[in-house]
């Protein structure tokens, strides 16, 4: 009896790849875009609380406890991120290690 | 982030009473100015008003600012001295402040006091955020 190709895999084939990527571009563009926007906050935190030290060791009329707040939120905001970065490591590793 | 605009709060009310301190200072500096502005008058004692920020209905507000600083009016002794520059002409009295040192002192503990307070305020957040951290850790 004659065996008839599978010819309707081949038009799957070709699709999930695509969907794929085009599903993984939508959710990269929306992790990756948030992880620079909270890379950015930290960032700024940091600028600020250097410029105020800056400001107090020039001698301008800002407060101490102005320059010790920017230094305070600055450090709980890195500790928060490391934090997140072992938790994204954690789950990375956790992944990694699921045997095919 | 909510956490740091709490420590925002507590940092308002720093910056009003270090205010009130620096009023405070001014007051016992000029305890027996008699002349101000080059005229025979004296200084009159400065008082700081208090007033919160953004206090809605239901929610915390933003702290607390200096909405005014405002002169006693109140006359202050007056000593009957004529060989002083700034005597009355007519009846030989000088008119000294209305500051009264005490009552500033008492003031300048008062500030003191609420300056400790707040600051302990932002230690006991910072605490909380440090502990809610370490939820993260394993």
């Amino acid at each position: 009896m004659p065996i008839s190709s599978i010819g309707g895999l081949s038009s799957i084939v070709p699709s999930a790849p695509g969907s794929a990527s085009s599903a993984t571009k939508a959710a990269g563009a929306d992790f990756g875009s948030t992880l620079k926007d909270a890379i950015g906050a930290l960032n700024q935190l940091g600028s600020r609380a250097d410029a105020s030290s800056l400001s107090l060791a020039k001698g301008d009329p800002i407060d101490i406890h102005e320059v010790m707040l920017n230094a305070e939120q600055a450090s709980l905001g890195f500790s928060m991120a490391v934090q997140v970065r072992n938790k994204l490591v954690d789950a990375y590793a956790e992944v990694m290690r699921m045997s095919v | 982030m909510g956490l740091f605009s709490s420590m925002r709060i507590s940092g308002s009310a720093l910056t009003a009473q270090r205010l009130r301190m620096d009023v405070i200072a001014g007051n016992i500096a000029n305890a027996d100015t008699t002349r101000v502005n080059g005229q025979r008058q004296p200084y009159q004692r400065q008082q700081v008003v208090f007033s919160p920020l953004n206090q809605g209905a239901g929610s915390a507000g933003d702290g607390l600012q200096v909405a005014a600083i405002v002169k006693d009016q109140q006359p202050g002794r007056q000593v009957y001295d004529p060989a002083n520059p700034d005597s009355d002409p007519n009846t030989g009295l000088v008119a000294y402040p209305n500051v009264d040192t005490t009552t500033e002192m008492t003031d300048m503990l008062s500030a003191n006091r609420a300056y400790e307070a707040n600051v302990t305020v932002l230690n006991s957040i910072k605490q909380m955020a440090q502990r809610s951290i370490d939820l993260g850790r394993a």
